[in-house]
């Protein structure tokens, strides 16, 4: 079996990453407080958690049966997790409405839908319906641009 | 001591239908519970405390009726969403989205929600069966249940975590433990910060509602993008009331997966702060466990749906126990009719139990009728809710995802919430892709922060003297069962073979 294959690098990079907040989160508790109430849980389970991922990373594809299975591409995958992000980190500027209801039309018009009046009946639609919803039924407010808010 | 009170019983059924106006509000009751329930981001307690205003104008028991009508329609309202889009919108229906959501993509839809709303009628039903008969000494146990208790039941939990691994167990193991230490994160017991990176929407802790939205629903939605549909197959797209009652039927089918997890979800039900949360976990874990064949969970099993959405129901009445034998609310819902009581000047406890029966056997009674309005209320909207499956993939992603979002805000009435939706999506993804078990990790984050506080009250109940945990019967009782659950079976199939 090759060692470097690409899904085994890729792999060995999410074991170190996961390695790393374990080994972050451990040492930023320590520091918080080294008191028994503080690393009763975090010190026994990040050092267990520690070996596995030691293990994983030197012998785990020695003992994986490796199965084909039917992945999506990353480049399929990418474009809509940068438009989420961008739905997510925008809100608190364009609120909630205008940020919906851009979000849902720009996810149709990349997504192959090519009649117009459908991208903007639906992301109209649902996207001020939703946000209004949401800022009635909920005790606090909600950032908006168009709905009025006390945010 | 006498467990039932003929007398106040009696009584109760003549209140009961004395006035029908106490029927009236049944119905919008469960209504609002459905709705808001099968929303994600909207939680049963809110709708409770939103129209908790309108109590004000009932008397106590019409208000309770009100209220348990709320919060029986979203026991069951929050499985549609884990079934159909795979989000639990509530932590009571993790175990519902492990075979739910394998069984909609497979074209089985009908099929589950009807065995979610048999499962769940058949919970509550049998959930206040149990507490007419035991709701003294349900109380009594409850007050004999410490932290060292609470902490065995949540590490039976986490037992979870190991039969979640699928065919990469060292990986799952990871997922799981990692969850826990993310679990973790905020304020501790100790009173100090940690793994927060001095951002203060991180004090108290990670979301775990929208953690657990990001890592089920968006992590999957990013993987199906480009599928035209949920199913593939055109014709089992269909929205067929034929199926639906098939499943309904089909749940009674598991008489003793229905009936070991409605014990379990009244028992655990009753311990407040646990609840729901951790009961559709057990009895999940117990009915895979004795499964001749446990592969088959987690890929569209029907036992699966059973076992979560009857331990989920019934915890109702066991928190309902705590509620009105001991005045405790076991969680948000009863924390919301703890205010109704006070509302109406009424304090629960012994005391309410003592002086009231005749009015805790009508919130007991009515509740038998609720089962029968929500079966029926049920199976007029399923078939409305089902059809989320006929929409196309490029319409229901975005719709998903901004329900989820704007749910996630509902929940911390921050933006700690969307964010931790949009970070655990993507963390939820590359453990899809790189085979880390998801449901491991949510399991984790879930029973992080609770495992920890129940360990640290035993060490300072105890005084650092582990002893203290062999005086406690009832954790050694617990611990015992276990164990037994762990590997009884295995102990005595050895045994046998040598015998």
């Amino acid at each position: 079996m090759k060692f470097f294959t690409k899904e085994r690098l890729a792999n060995s990079i999410v074991i170190l990453c996961l390695a790393t907040f374990v080994l972050w989160y451990a040492f930023d508790a320590h520091r918080a407080s080294n008191s028994l109430d503080n690393m009763i849980l975090i010190l026994p389970v990040a050092a267990i958690t520690l070996c596995l991922c030691i293990y994983d990373f030197f012998l785990g594809a020695n003992n994986t049966k490796e199965k084909k299975q039917k992945q999506e591409s990353i480049a399929t995958v990418m474009p809509v997790m940068i438009l989420f992000s961008l739905y997510v980190l925008t809100l608190e500027y364009v609120g909630f409405d205008v940020g919906t209801v851009l979000f849902i039309a720009l996810f149709l018009f990349f997504h192959g839908e090519t009649k117009w009046m459908w991208i903007a009946g639906y992301s109209l639609v649902f996207g001020l319906l939703i946000a209004y919803f949401f800022s009635l039924m909920l005790p606090y407010p909600m950032p908006m641009l168009i709905f009025p808010t006390d945010y | 001591m006498n467990i039932i009170d003929t007398g106040a019983a009696q009584e109760a059924f003549a209140l009961l239908f004395s006035q029908p106006q106490y029927w009236l509000v049944v119905i919008p009751g469960i209504i609002i519970g459905l709705f808001f329930g099968a929303t994600p981001g909207l939680q049963t307690s809110m709708a409770m405390a939103i129209f908790l205003p309108m109590t004000l104008y009932m008397d106590f028991l019409q208000a309770m009726l009100f209220l348990t009508a709320i919060f029986t329609g979203g026991g069951f309202g929050a499985g549609v969403p884990a079934i159909l889009m795979n989000i639990p919108g509530t932590s009571s229906a993790i175990a519902t989205a492990f075979d739910g959501y394998p069984m909609a993509k497979q074209g089985k839809h009908n099929e589950a929600l009807g065995l979610a709303l048999g499962s769940s009628t058949f919970g509550v039903l049998l959930g206040y069966v149990l507490l007419f008969f035991l709701i003294k000494p349900m109380s009594m146990f409850v007050l004999k249940l410490g932290p060292s208790e609470m902490f065995i039941v949540i590490l039976w939990g986490l037992t979870l975590i190991a039969s979640l691994t699928g065919d990469h167990v060292i990986k799952g193991l990871i997922a799981g433990l990692f969850g826990l230490l993310v679990g973790t994160v905020g304020f501790s017991e100790a009173g100090v910060m940690r793994g927060t990176m001095d951002f203060e929407l991180l004090a108290d802790g990670i979301p775990a509602i929208p953690a657990m939205m990001g890592m089920f629903a968006a992590s999957e939605l990013f993987k199906l993008v480009k599928s035209e549909f949920l199913v593939e197959d055109e014709n089992k797209r269909k929205v067929r009331i034929s199926q639906i009652l098939d499943g309904f039927k089909q749940a009674f089918q598991y008489p003793v997966i229905l009936i070991r997890g409605s014990i379990i979800g009244v028992l655990i039900g009753a311990v407040p702060g646990v609840g729901s949360s951790v009961s559709n976990l057990l009895s999940y874990i117990e009915t895979k466990r004795r499964d001749k064949d446990p592969e088959s969970y987690g890929k569209g099993n029907p036992k699966g749906v059973v076992a979560s959405e009857a331990a989920n129901s019934t915890s109702e009445a066991g928190s309902m126990a705590t509620l009105l034998a001991l005045g405790i609310p076991g969680g948000g819902a009863t924390a919301v009719m703890l205010a109704a009581f006070a509302m109406h000047n009424i304090t629960g406890g012994p005391q309410f139990i003592r002086e009231e029966m005749d009015i805790v056997y009508a919130i007991i009674f009515a509740n038998f009728g609720q089962v029968f309005l929500l079966i029926i209320l049920g199976l007029l909207l399923i078939p409305l809710l089902a059809s989320i499956i006929k929409v196309k993939m490029t319409y229901l992603v975005p719709s998903v995802l901004v329900l989820a979002v704007c749910g996630a805000f509902g929940l911390t009435g921050n933006m700690s919430g969307p964010i931790t939706v949009l970070v655990f999506s993507m963390i939820g993804w590359i453990f899809r892709r790189y085979n880390f078990s998801v449901p491991a990790a949510v399991i984790g984050m879930l029973l992080g922060s609770m495992a920890e506080s129940s360990l640290v009250q035993t060490l300072q109940i105890s005084g650092g003297d582990f002893s203290y945990v062999l005086e406690r019967p009832i954790t050694l009782v617990i611990m015992a069962l276990l164990l037994f659950s762990l590997f009884g079976a295995k102990l005595i199939k050895r045994f046998t073979k040598t015998a």
